[in-house]
Protein backbone atom coordinates (compact mmCIF):
# COMPACT_ATOMS: atom_id res chain seq x y z
CA UNK A 1 0.00 0.00 0.00
CA UNK A 2 1.40 3.32 -0.95
CA UNK A 3 -1.30 5.76 -0.05
CA UNK A 4 0.43 8.98 0.87
CA UNK A 5 -1.54 10.69 3.56
CA UNK A 6 -0.75 14.25 4.50
CA UNK A 7 -0.54 14.64 8.25
CA UNK A 8 -1.45 18.22 7.77
CA UNK A 9 -1.47 20.80 10.45
CA UNK A 10 -1.75 23.46 7.80
CA UNK A 11 -4.43 25.83 6.74
CA UNK A 12 -8.00 24.66 6.78
CA UNK A 13 -8.24 25.40 3.06
CA UNK A 14 -5.65 22.77 2.21
CA UNK A 15 -6.81 20.23 4.77
CA UNK A 16 -10.32 20.20 3.41
CA UNK A 17 -9.29 19.40 -0.14
CA UNK A 18 -6.39 17.07 0.46
CA UNK A 19 -8.32 13.79 0.59
CA UNK A 20 -5.20 11.72 0.90
CA UNK A 21 -4.06 11.73 -2.73
CA UNK A 22 -0.40 12.52 -3.28
CA UNK A 23 -0.97 14.23 -6.61
CA UNK A 24 -3.71 16.42 -5.22
CA UNK A 25 -1.43 17.28 -2.34
CA UNK A 26 1.38 18.35 -4.66
CA UNK A 27 -0.97 20.50 -6.68
CA UNK A 28 -2.36 22.11 -3.58
CA UNK A 29 1.05 22.91 -2.20
CA UNK A 30 2.01 24.77 -5.34
CA UNK A 31 -1.39 26.46 -5.53
CA UNK A 32 -1.03 27.59 -1.92
CA UNK A 33 2.41 28.95 -2.63
CA UNK A 34 1.18 30.86 -5.66
CA UNK A 35 -1.75 32.23 -3.77
CA UNK A 36 0.34 33.67 -0.96
CA UNK A 37 -0.28 37.38 -1.00
CA UNK A 38 2.81 39.52 -0.59
CA UNK A 39 1.77 41.23 2.60
CA UNK A 40 -0.57 38.79 4.31
CA UNK A 41 -4.31 38.91 3.61
CA UNK A 42 -7.09 36.42 3.17
CA UNK A 43 -7.56 33.27 1.11
CA UNK A 44 -10.96 31.68 0.93
CA UNK A 45 -12.09 33.68 3.91
CA UNK A 46 -9.34 32.27 6.17
CA UNK A 47 -6.98 34.52 8.05
CA UNK A 48 -3.28 34.25 7.30
CA UNK A 49 -0.75 34.17 10.12
CA UNK A 50 0.90 37.51 10.71
CA UNK A 51 4.04 38.20 8.70
CA UNK A 52 7.14 36.70 10.25
CA UNK A 53 5.34 33.76 11.88
CA UNK A 54 6.21 30.38 10.38
CA UNK A 55 3.54 28.47 8.47
CA UNK A 56 2.84 24.96 9.71
CA UNK A 57 4.51 22.39 7.45
CA UNK A 58 2.55 19.72 5.55
CA UNK A 59 4.36 16.47 5.92
CA UNK A 60 3.66 13.28 3.99
CA UNK A 61 4.27 9.69 4.92
CA UNK A 62 3.45 6.18 3.73
CA UNK A 63 0.86 4.70 6.03
CA UNK A 64 0.57 1.14 7.24
CA UNK A 65 -2.61 -0.80 7.63
CA UNK A 66 -3.50 -1.65 11.22
CA UNK A 67 -2.72 -5.15 12.47
CA UNK A 68 -5.13 -7.54 10.75
CA UNK A 69 -8.00 -9.07 12.69
CA UNK A 70 -10.82 -11.47 11.86
CA UNK A 71 -12.64 -8.61 10.15
CA UNK A 72 -9.93 -7.93 7.60
CA UNK A 73 -11.50 -8.46 4.19
CA UNK A 74 -9.89 -8.85 0.77
CA UNK A 75 -12.14 -8.16 -2.21
CA UNK A 76 -10.81 -9.19 -5.62
CA UNK A 77 -12.02 -7.49 -8.78
CA UNK A 78 -11.32 -9.70 -11.82
CA UNK A 79 -12.78 -6.76 -13.81
CA UNK A 80 -14.67 -8.88 -16.36
CA UNK A 81 -11.52 -10.75 -17.46
CA UNK A 82 -9.38 -7.63 -17.88
CA UNK A 83 -5.61 -8.16 -17.87
CA UNK A 84 -5.01 -5.64 -15.10
CA UNK A 85 -7.06 -6.15 -11.96
CA UNK A 86 -7.12 -5.02 -8.34
CA UNK A 87 -7.37 -6.42 -4.87
CA UNK A 88 -8.94 -4.21 -2.19
CA UNK A 89 -8.05 -4.45 1.49
CA UNK A 90 -10.95 -3.51 3.74
CA UNK A 91 -11.37 -2.97 7.47
CA UNK A 92 -14.72 -4.56 8.34
CA UNK A 93 -14.91 -2.89 11.76
CA UNK A 94 -14.78 0.58 10.31
CA UNK A 95 -16.27 -0.21 6.91
CA UNK A 96 -13.25 1.46 5.40
CA UNK A 97 -10.95 0.86 2.45
CA UNK A 98 -7.38 0.38 3.73
CA UNK A 99 -5.47 -0.15 0.52
CA UNK A 100 -5.25 -1.62 -2.93
CA UNK A 101 -2.87 -4.05 -4.65
CA UNK A 102 -2.39 -4.45 -8.38
CA UNK A 103 -3.00 -7.93 -9.73
CA UNK A 104 -2.93 -9.59 -13.16
CA UNK A 105 -5.28 -11.81 -15.16
CA UNK A 106 -7.94 -13.76 -13.17
CA UNK A 107 -5.92 -13.69 -9.95
CA UNK A 108 -6.52 -16.13 -7.10
CA UNK A 109 -6.19 -14.68 -3.61
CA UNK A 110 -4.86 -16.45 -0.52
CA UNK A 111 -4.76 -15.16 3.06
CA UNK A 112 -2.50 -16.58 5.78
CA UNK A 113 -4.28 -18.44 8.57
CA UNK A 114 -2.90 -15.89 11.07
CA UNK A 115 -3.67 -12.94 8.79
CA UNK A 116 -0.02 -11.87 8.63
CA UNK A 117 0.20 -11.95 4.86
CA UNK A 118 -1.92 -12.27 1.78
CA UNK A 119 -1.08 -12.91 -1.82
CA UNK A 120 -2.15 -13.88 -5.27
CA UNK A 121 -1.39 -16.40 -7.98
CA UNK A 122 -1.45 -14.21 -11.04
CA UNK A 123 -0.60 -13.98 -14.72
CA UNK A 124 0.85 -11.14 -16.81
CA UNK A 125 2.06 -10.78 -20.41
CA UNK A 126 5.04 -8.76 -21.64
CA UNK A 127 2.80 -6.69 -23.95
CA UNK A 128 -0.19 -6.32 -21.66
CA UNK A 129 -2.52 -8.77 -23.46
CA UNK A 130 -0.01 -10.72 -25.56
CA UNK A 131 3.69 -11.52 -25.77
CA UNK A 132 5.51 -13.65 -23.24
CA UNK A 133 3.26 -15.03 -20.52
CA UNK A 134 4.46 -15.16 -16.92
CA UNK A 135 2.62 -16.96 -14.12
CA UNK A 136 3.76 -16.05 -10.64
CA UNK A 137 2.96 -16.10 -6.93
CA UNK A 138 3.16 -12.80 -5.10
CA UNK A 139 2.99 -12.62 -1.31
CA UNK A 140 2.40 -9.23 0.36
CA UNK A 141 2.77 -8.13 3.96
CA UNK A 142 -0.66 -7.46 5.47
CA UNK A 143 0.42 -4.20 7.13
CA UNK A 144 2.73 -2.57 4.58
CA UNK A 145 1.26 -4.22 1.47
CA UNK A 146 4.83 -4.55 0.22
CA UNK A 147 5.71 -7.69 -1.75
CA UNK A 148 7.75 -10.05 0.43
CA UNK A 149 7.87 -13.11 -1.85
CA UNK A 150 7.74 -13.37 -5.65
CA UNK A 151 7.93 -16.80 -7.24
CA UNK A 152 7.80 -17.36 -10.98
CA UNK A 153 6.01 -20.54 -12.04
CA UNK A 154 7.74 -22.28 -14.96
CA UNK A 155 5.74 -23.38 -18.04
CA UNK A 156 2.67 -21.21 -17.26
CA UNK A 157 0.72 -23.83 -15.33
CA UNK A 158 -2.13 -21.69 -13.96
CA UNK A 159 -5.72 -22.56 -14.83
CA UNK A 160 -7.14 -19.35 -16.29
CA UNK A 161 -10.76 -19.39 -15.21
CA UNK A 162 -13.31 -17.13 -13.52
CA UNK A 163 -12.02 -17.04 -9.94
CA UNK A 164 -12.93 -20.08 -7.85
CA UNK A 165 -11.41 -19.54 -4.40
CA UNK A 166 -10.58 -23.19 -3.76
CA UNK A 167 -8.45 -23.51 -6.92
CA UNK A 168 -5.53 -21.90 -5.05
CA UNK A 169 -4.95 -22.36 -1.35
CA UNK A 170 -2.42 -22.41 1.49
CA UNK A 171 -1.61 -25.29 3.80
CA UNK A 172 -2.57 -24.49 7.44
CA UNK A 173 1.08 -23.79 8.40
CA UNK A 174 1.23 -21.13 5.62
CA UNK A 175 4.42 -22.72 4.28
CA UNK A 176 3.07 -24.23 1.07
CA UNK A 177 0.77 -22.92 -1.63
CA UNK A 178 -1.22 -25.31 -3.80
CA UNK A 179 -2.73 -24.35 -7.16
CA UNK A 180 -4.65 -26.20 -9.85
CA UNK A 181 -3.57 -26.93 -13.43
CA UNK A 182 -6.28 -27.93 -15.92
CA UNK A 183 -4.39 -28.35 -19.19
CA UNK A 184 -2.70 -30.38 -20.61
CA UNK A 185 -3.59 -32.68 -17.75
CA UNK A 186 -4.99 -32.21 -14.25
CA UNK A 187 -2.29 -31.47 -11.69
CA UNK A 188 -1.73 -29.59 -8.46
CA UNK A 189 1.32 -27.34 -8.20
CA UNK A 190 3.15 -27.48 -4.88
CA UNK A 191 4.91 -24.18 -4.16
CA UNK A 192 7.24 -23.86 -1.17
CA UNK A 193 6.97 -20.35 0.26
CA UNK A 194 9.98 -21.04 2.47
CA UNK A 195 12.22 -22.21 -0.40
CA UNK A 196 10.52 -19.72 -2.73
CA UNK A 197 10.05 -22.12 -5.63
CA UNK A 198 7.68 -24.44 -7.42
CA UNK A 199 8.56 -27.84 -5.98
CA UNK A 200 6.53 -30.05 -8.31
CA UNK A 201 3.42 -30.38 -10.44
CA UNK A 202 1.69 -33.33 -8.77
CA UNK A 203 -0.36 -35.42 -11.22
CA UNK A 204 -3.93 -36.05 -10.15
CA UNK A 205 -6.87 -37.81 -11.81
CA UNK A 206 -9.82 -35.91 -13.30
CA UNK A 207 -10.54 -33.96 -10.09
CA UNK A 208 -11.00 -30.27 -9.19
CA UNK A 209 -10.56 -27.82 -6.27
CA UNK A 210 -8.08 -28.18 -3.41
CA UNK A 211 -9.06 -28.54 0.26
CA UNK A 212 -5.99 -28.97 2.50
CA UNK A 213 -6.93 -31.03 5.57
CA UNK A 214 -3.46 -30.60 7.07
CA UNK A 215 0.03 -29.66 5.91
CA UNK A 216 0.54 -32.90 3.95
CA UNK A 217 -2.96 -33.84 2.84
CA UNK A 218 -5.59 -32.31 0.63
CA UNK A 219 -8.89 -33.38 -0.88
CA UNK A 220 -10.30 -32.79 -4.34
CA UNK A 221 -13.69 -33.37 -5.98
CA UNK A 222 -13.68 -35.70 -8.98
CA UNK A 223 -15.76 -35.88 -12.17
CA UNK A 224 -17.22 -39.22 -11.12
CA UNK A 225 -18.72 -37.69 -7.95
CA UNK A 226 -16.12 -38.98 -5.50
CA UNK A 227 -13.52 -37.14 -3.46
CA UNK A 228 -9.80 -37.75 -3.90
CA UNK A 229 -7.35 -37.72 -1.01
CA UNK A 230 -3.79 -36.73 -1.91
CA UNK A 231 -1.03 -37.28 0.66
CA UNK A 232 2.16 -35.51 -0.35
CA UNK A 233 5.71 -35.10 0.92
CA UNK A 234 7.91 -32.02 0.87
CA UNK A 235 9.49 -33.14 -2.43
CA UNK A 236 6.07 -33.39 -4.10
CA UNK A 237 5.92 -37.20 -4.18
CA UNK A 238 2.31 -38.10 -3.54
CA UNK A 239 -0.16 -40.90 -2.92
CA UNK A 240 -3.75 -40.72 -4.14
CA UNK A 241 -6.88 -42.46 -2.95
CA UNK A 242 -10.50 -42.04 -4.05
CA UNK A 243 -13.53 -42.17 -1.79
CA UNK A 244 -17.01 -43.46 -2.54
CA UNK A 245 -19.21 -41.50 -4.97
CA UNK A 246 -21.28 -39.16 -2.77
CA UNK A 247 -23.60 -37.40 -5.21
CA UNK A 248 -25.52 -38.27 -8.37
CA UNK A 249 -24.50 -37.21 -11.85
CA UNK A 250 -27.46 -34.81 -12.18
CA UNK A 251 -26.74 -33.09 -8.83
CA UNK A 252 -24.66 -30.12 -9.92
CA UNK A 253 -22.34 -28.79 -7.23
CA UNK A 254 -21.39 -25.10 -7.32
CA UNK A 255 -17.86 -24.03 -8.30
CA UNK A 256 -17.54 -22.07 -5.06
CA UNK A 257 -17.97 -24.32 -2.01
CA UNK A 258 -17.21 -22.97 1.47
CA UNK A 259 -14.30 -24.56 3.29
CA UNK A 260 -13.26 -24.13 6.91
CA UNK A 261 -9.76 -25.59 7.23
CA UNK A 262 -9.89 -25.26 11.03
CA UNK A 263 -13.17 -27.16 11.24
CA UNK A 264 -12.23 -29.51 8.40
CA UNK A 265 -15.63 -28.83 6.87
CA UNK A 266 -16.54 -28.52 3.21
CA UNK A 267 -20.05 -27.12 2.60
CA UNK A 268 -21.20 -27.70 -0.93
CA UNK A 269 -24.60 -26.67 -2.29
CA UNK A 270 -26.11 -27.76 -5.60
CA UNK A 271 -28.01 -25.55 -8.04
CA UNK A 272 -31.27 -26.57 -6.33
CA UNK A 273 -30.08 -25.97 -2.76
CA UNK A 274 -29.36 -29.57 -1.76
CA UNK A 275 -26.34 -29.04 0.46
CA UNK A 276 -23.63 -31.66 0.85
CA UNK A 277 -21.14 -31.48 3.70
CA UNK A 278 -17.86 -33.34 3.94
CA UNK A 279 -15.92 -33.59 7.20
CA UNK A 280 -12.22 -34.06 6.43
CA UNK A 281 -10.86 -33.94 9.97
CA UNK A 282 -8.19 -36.57 10.62
CA UNK A 283 -7.56 -36.66 6.85
CA UNK A 284 -10.55 -38.92 6.29
CA UNK A 285 -13.58 -37.87 4.24
CA UNK A 286 -16.77 -38.43 6.21
CA UNK A 287 -19.96 -37.59 4.33
CA UNK A 288 -22.55 -35.89 6.50
CA UNK A 289 -26.22 -36.29 5.55
CA UNK A 290 -27.05 -33.74 2.83
CA UNK A 291 -29.83 -31.27 3.67
CA UNK A 292 -32.34 -29.55 1.40
CA UNK A 293 -32.25 -25.76 1.81
CA UNK A 294 -35.74 -25.46 0.33
CA UNK A 295 -38.95 -27.41 0.69
CA UNK A 296 -40.64 -28.83 -2.41
CA UNK A 297 -43.20 -26.03 -2.15
CA UNK A 298 -40.46 -23.38 -2.09
CA UNK A 299 -38.70 -25.04 -5.01
CA UNK A 300 -41.98 -24.89 -6.94
CA UNK A 301 -42.03 -21.14 -6.20
CA UNK A 302 -38.57 -20.85 -7.75
CA UNK A 303 -36.41 -20.60 -4.61
CA UNK A 304 -32.85 -21.67 -5.38
CA UNK A 305 -29.27 -20.51 -4.76
CA UNK A 306 -27.73 -18.01 -7.15
CA UNK A 307 -24.63 -15.84 -7.46
CA UNK A 308 -20.87 -16.40 -7.46
CA UNK A 309 -19.79 -17.22 -3.89
CA UNK A 310 -23.18 -18.53 -2.80
CA UNK A 311 -22.25 -20.16 0.49
CA UNK A 312 -20.39 -19.22 3.67
CA UNK A 313 -19.73 -21.20 6.84
CA UNK A 314 -19.19 -19.90 10.38
CA UNK A 315 -17.04 -22.38 12.24
CA UNK A 316 -17.69 -21.60 15.89
CA UNK A 317 -21.49 -21.45 15.64
CA UNK A 318 -21.64 -24.20 12.97
CA UNK A 319 -23.85 -22.08 10.71
CA UNK A 320 -24.30 -22.27 6.95
CA UNK A 321 -25.23 -19.10 5.05
CA UNK A 322 -26.74 -19.61 1.59
CA UNK A 323 -27.32 -16.85 -0.97
CA UNK A 324 -30.63 -17.48 -2.77
CA UNK A 325 -33.66 -15.97 -4.46
CA UNK A 326 -36.64 -16.88 -6.62
CA UNK A 327 -35.28 -17.53 -10.07
CA UNK A 328 -35.67 -19.36 -13.35
CA UNK A 329 -33.73 -22.59 -13.90
CA UNK A 330 -30.19 -22.07 -15.29
CA UNK A 331 -29.83 -18.59 -13.76
CA UNK A 332 -27.61 -19.95 -10.99
CA UNK A 333 -24.93 -17.29 -11.58
CA UNK A 334 -27.32 -14.35 -11.35
CA UNK A 335 -27.30 -12.38 -8.09
CA UNK A 336 -29.72 -12.97 -5.20
CA UNK A 337 -31.30 -10.74 -2.54
CA UNK A 338 -31.61 -13.14 0.39
CA UNK A 339 -29.42 -15.17 2.71
CA UNK A 340 -30.83 -18.28 4.37
CA UNK A 341 -29.13 -19.40 7.58
CA UNK A 342 -28.98 -23.06 8.63
CA UNK A 343 -27.63 -25.05 11.54
CA UNK A 344 -24.73 -27.00 10.00
CA UNK A 345 -25.22 -30.26 11.88
CA UNK A 346 -28.94 -30.65 11.29
CA UNK A 347 -29.69 -28.44 8.28
CA UNK A 348 -32.43 -26.78 10.35
CA UNK A 349 -33.32 -23.34 8.99
CA UNK A 350 -32.65 -20.58 11.52
CA UNK A 351 -33.15 -17.33 9.64
CA UNK A 352 -33.91 -15.63 6.37
CA UNK A 353 -32.13 -12.33 5.83
CA UNK A 354 -33.36 -9.80 3.29
CA UNK A 355 -30.13 -8.11 2.17
CA UNK A 356 -31.99 -5.37 0.35
CA UNK A 357 -29.65 -5.43 -2.63
CA UNK A 358 -28.64 -7.70 -5.50
CA UNK A 359 -25.71 -9.75 -4.17
CA UNK A 360 -23.20 -11.87 -6.07
CA UNK A 361 -20.96 -13.14 -3.27
CA UNK A 362 -21.18 -13.66 0.46
CA UNK A 363 -18.71 -14.45 3.25
CA UNK A 364 -18.68 -14.28 7.05
CA UNK A 365 -15.98 -13.23 9.48
CA UNK A 366 -14.95 -15.96 11.94
CA UNK A 367 -15.15 -13.97 15.19
CA UNK A 368 -17.75 -14.57 17.94
CA UNK A 369 -20.18 -11.96 16.63
CA UNK A 370 -19.65 -12.45 12.91
CA UNK A 371 -20.18 -9.95 10.18
CA UNK A 372 -21.91 -11.05 6.99
CA UNK A 373 -20.30 -9.64 3.87
CA UNK A 374 -22.46 -9.16 0.78
CA UNK A 375 -20.72 -8.08 -2.40
CA UNK A 376 -22.62 -6.53 -5.30
CA UNK A 377 -20.68 -6.63 -8.57
CA UNK A 378 -23.07 -4.30 -10.37
CA UNK A 379 -23.00 -1.72 -7.55
CA UNK A 380 -19.24 -2.31 -7.01
CA UNK A 381 -20.03 -2.24 -3.30
CA UNK A 382 -19.35 -4.44 -0.29
CA UNK A 383 -22.26 -4.29 2.15
CA UNK A 384 -21.40 -5.23 5.72
CA UNK A 385 -24.21 -6.76 7.77
CA UNK A 386 -24.53 -8.07 11.28
CA UNK A 387 -24.75 -11.83 10.64
CA UNK A 388 -27.17 -12.44 13.53
CA UNK A 389 -29.77 -9.77 12.84
CA UNK A 390 -29.02 -9.31 9.15
CA UNK A 391 -28.97 -5.54 9.67
CA UNK A 392 -26.70 -3.56 7.34
CA UNK A 393 -24.07 -1.73 9.40
CA UNK A 394 -21.80 -0.15 6.77
CA UNK A 395 -20.67 -0.37 3.20
CA UNK A 396 -17.59 0.26 1.06
CA UNK A 397 -18.22 1.39 -2.50
CA UNK A 398 -16.24 2.09 -5.68
CA UNK A 399 -14.53 -1.32 -5.62
CA UNK A 400 -13.22 -1.46 -9.18
CA UNK A 401 -15.13 -2.65 -12.23
CA UNK A 402 -16.80 -5.88 -11.20
CA UNK A 403 -15.67 -7.09 -7.76
CA UNK A 404 -16.53 -10.75 -7.32
CA UNK A 405 -14.49 -12.59 -4.73
CA UNK A 406 -14.23 -12.17 -0.94
CA UNK A 407 -11.40 -13.66 1.13
CA UNK A 408 -11.12 -13.52 4.92
CA UNK A 409 -8.99 -15.37 7.45
CA UNK A 410 -10.08 -17.57 10.35
CA UNK A 411 -7.41 -16.38 12.78
CA UNK B 1 23.06 -32.23 -51.16
CA UNK B 2 19.72 -33.84 -51.85
CA UNK B 3 18.99 -33.95 -48.12
CA UNK B 4 19.77 -30.25 -47.71
CA UNK B 5 17.49 -29.36 -50.59
CA UNK B 6 14.67 -31.44 -49.16
CA UNK B 7 14.77 -29.74 -45.78
CA UNK B 8 14.88 -26.34 -47.45
CA UNK B 9 11.73 -27.24 -49.34
CA UNK B 10 10.04 -28.50 -46.22
CA UNK B 11 10.40 -25.20 -44.45
CA UNK B 12 8.13 -23.61 -47.02
CA UNK B 13 5.48 -26.30 -46.78
CA UNK B 14 2.47 -25.94 -44.51
CA UNK B 15 2.47 -27.84 -41.24
CA UNK B 16 0.08 -30.61 -42.28
CA UNK B 17 2.26 -31.69 -45.22
CA UNK B 18 4.88 -33.03 -42.86
CA UNK B 19 7.78 -35.15 -43.98
CA UNK B 20 7.17 -38.85 -44.22
CA UNK B 21 10.05 -39.14 -41.79
CA UNK B 22 8.04 -37.47 -39.03
CA UNK B 23 6.82 -39.93 -36.43
CA UNK B 24 3.33 -38.42 -36.60
CA UNK B 25 2.26 -37.32 -40.07
CA UNK B 26 -0.99 -35.39 -40.17
CA UNK B 27 -2.86 -36.07 -43.43
CA UNK B 28 -4.15 -32.95 -45.18
CA UNK B 29 -7.80 -33.98 -45.45
CA UNK B 30 -10.20 -36.85 -45.02
CA UNK B 31 -9.91 -37.97 -48.63
CA UNK B 32 -6.20 -38.64 -48.08
CA UNK B 33 -6.97 -41.42 -45.64
CA UNK B 34 -6.80 -44.88 -47.18
CA UNK B 35 -9.82 -47.15 -46.95
CA UNK B 36 -8.02 -49.52 -44.62
CA UNK B 37 -7.28 -46.78 -42.03
CA UNK B 38 -7.80 -47.80 -38.42
CA UNK B 39 -10.89 -46.10 -36.98
CA UNK B 40 -11.33 -44.40 -33.57
CA UNK B 41 -14.75 -43.02 -32.65
CA UNK B 42 -15.26 -40.00 -30.37
CA UNK B 43 -18.48 -39.83 -28.36
CA UNK B 44 -19.74 -39.26 -24.82
CA UNK B 45 -16.47 -37.64 -23.71
CA UNK B 46 -14.44 -40.69 -24.71
CA UNK B 47 -12.15 -41.99 -27.42
CA UNK B 48 -13.22 -45.49 -28.43
CA UNK B 49 -11.09 -47.54 -28.34
CA UNK B 50 -8.87 -45.66 -25.92
CA UNK B 51 -5.91 -47.92 -26.62
CA UNK B 52 -5.05 -49.22 -30.09
CA UNK B 53 -2.01 -50.98 -31.49
CA UNK B 54 -1.04 -50.60 -35.16
CA UNK B 55 1.87 -51.40 -37.46
CA UNK B 56 4.29 -48.64 -38.48
CA UNK B 57 2.97 -46.82 -41.54
CA UNK B 58 -0.70 -47.27 -40.56
CA UNK B 59 -3.16 -44.37 -40.86
CA UNK B 60 -5.53 -43.81 -37.93
CA UNK B 61 -8.74 -41.84 -38.54
CA UNK B 62 -10.72 -40.26 -35.71
CA UNK B 63 -14.41 -39.47 -36.25
CA UNK B 64 -16.41 -37.30 -33.89
CA UNK B 65 -19.89 -38.77 -33.80
CA UNK B 66 -21.56 -36.23 -31.49
CA UNK B 67 -22.47 -32.51 -31.51
CA UNK B 68 -19.95 -31.57 -28.83
CA UNK B 69 -16.66 -30.63 -30.58
CA UNK B 70 -13.55 -32.66 -29.75
CA UNK B 71 -10.05 -32.92 -31.16
CA UNK B 72 -6.91 -35.03 -31.01
CA UNK B 73 -3.96 -33.39 -29.31
CA UNK B 74 -0.47 -34.91 -28.99
CA UNK B 75 1.22 -32.75 -26.35
CA UNK B 76 4.89 -31.98 -26.60
CA UNK B 77 6.77 -33.66 -23.77
CA UNK B 78 4.74 -36.86 -23.94
CA UNK B 79 6.54 -40.05 -24.98
CA UNK B 80 7.82 -39.78 -28.58
CA UNK B 81 6.24 -36.35 -29.12
CA UNK B 82 8.83 -33.59 -29.42
CA UNK B 83 6.53 -30.99 -30.97
CA UNK B 84 2.95 -30.12 -30.01
CA UNK B 85 0.44 -31.43 -32.57
CA UNK B 86 -2.99 -29.98 -31.87
CA UNK B 87 -5.62 -31.25 -34.28
CA UNK B 88 -8.53 -29.02 -35.29
CA UNK B 89 -11.78 -29.17 -33.34
CA UNK B 90 -14.04 -31.71 -35.06
CA UNK B 91 -17.76 -31.09 -35.32
CA UNK B 92 -20.20 -33.97 -35.70
CA UNK B 93 -19.09 -36.48 -38.37
CA UNK B 94 -15.83 -34.67 -39.15
CA UNK B 95 -12.63 -36.69 -39.27
CA UNK B 96 -8.92 -36.31 -38.58
CA UNK B 97 -6.24 -38.68 -39.88
CA UNK B 98 -2.67 -39.34 -38.88
CA UNK B 99 -0.06 -41.75 -40.32
CA UNK B 100 2.27 -43.22 -37.67
CA UNK B 101 5.71 -43.79 -39.16
CA UNK B 102 7.75 -44.88 -36.18
CA UNK B 103 7.32 -47.49 -33.51
CA UNK B 104 6.52 -46.19 -30.04
CA UNK B 105 3.67 -45.12 -27.76
CA UNK B 106 1.81 -41.91 -28.52
CA UNK B 107 -0.40 -40.42 -25.79
CA UNK B 108 -3.04 -37.88 -26.74
CA UNK B 109 -5.86 -35.86 -25.19
CA UNK B 110 -8.73 -33.62 -26.31
CA UNK B 111 -7.63 -30.01 -25.77
CA UNK B 112 -10.74 -28.63 -23.99
CA UNK B 113 -11.41 -31.97 -22.24
CA UNK B 114 -7.99 -33.01 -20.89
CA UNK B 115 -9.61 -35.86 -18.97
CA UNK B 116 -10.23 -37.49 -22.40
CA UNK B 117 -7.02 -39.49 -22.59
CA UNK B 118 -6.03 -42.24 -24.99
CA UNK B 119 -3.03 -43.68 -26.79
CA UNK B 120 -1.78 -45.29 -29.98
CA UNK B 121 0.93 -47.94 -29.78
CA UNK B 122 2.90 -48.37 -32.99
CA UNK B 123 4.81 -51.64 -33.49
CU1 LIG C 1 -13.36 -33.29 -26.14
Amino acid sequence: MTHAHGRSTGLPISRATMAGAATALALLLSATALAQPAGGGRIGGQSQPPAGQELPVDDTSVEQAPAPNARRIYVSDPAHFAVLTQLFTIDGDKGKLLGMSDTGFVPNTVVASDGSFFGTASTVWSRLGHGKRTDYIEILDARTHNPIIDIELPKDPRFLVGTYPMMTTLTPDNKSLLFYQFSPSPAVGLVSLTDKKLVKMMDVPDCYHIFPSDNNNFFMHCRDGSMLKVTFKADGSAERKKTQVFHKEDEYLYNTPAYSAKAGRIVWPTYTGKTFQVDVTGNEAKFMPAFEAFSDEEKAQGWAPGGWQVVAYHRESDRVFLLADQRAKWTHKSPSRFVFVFEGKTGKRLNKIDLGHETDSIAVSQDKTPQLYALSSAQKTLFIHDAESGKEVSKVDRLGHSPLVINTSDM
Amino acid sequence: MRRALLSALLVALPLHAASAADAIEVLPDASAAPAEAKQVQIAKMKFNPTDITVKAGTVVTWTNSEALPHNVHFKAGGPNVSKDIEGPMLRANQTFSVRFNQAGTYDYICTPHPFMKAKVTVE
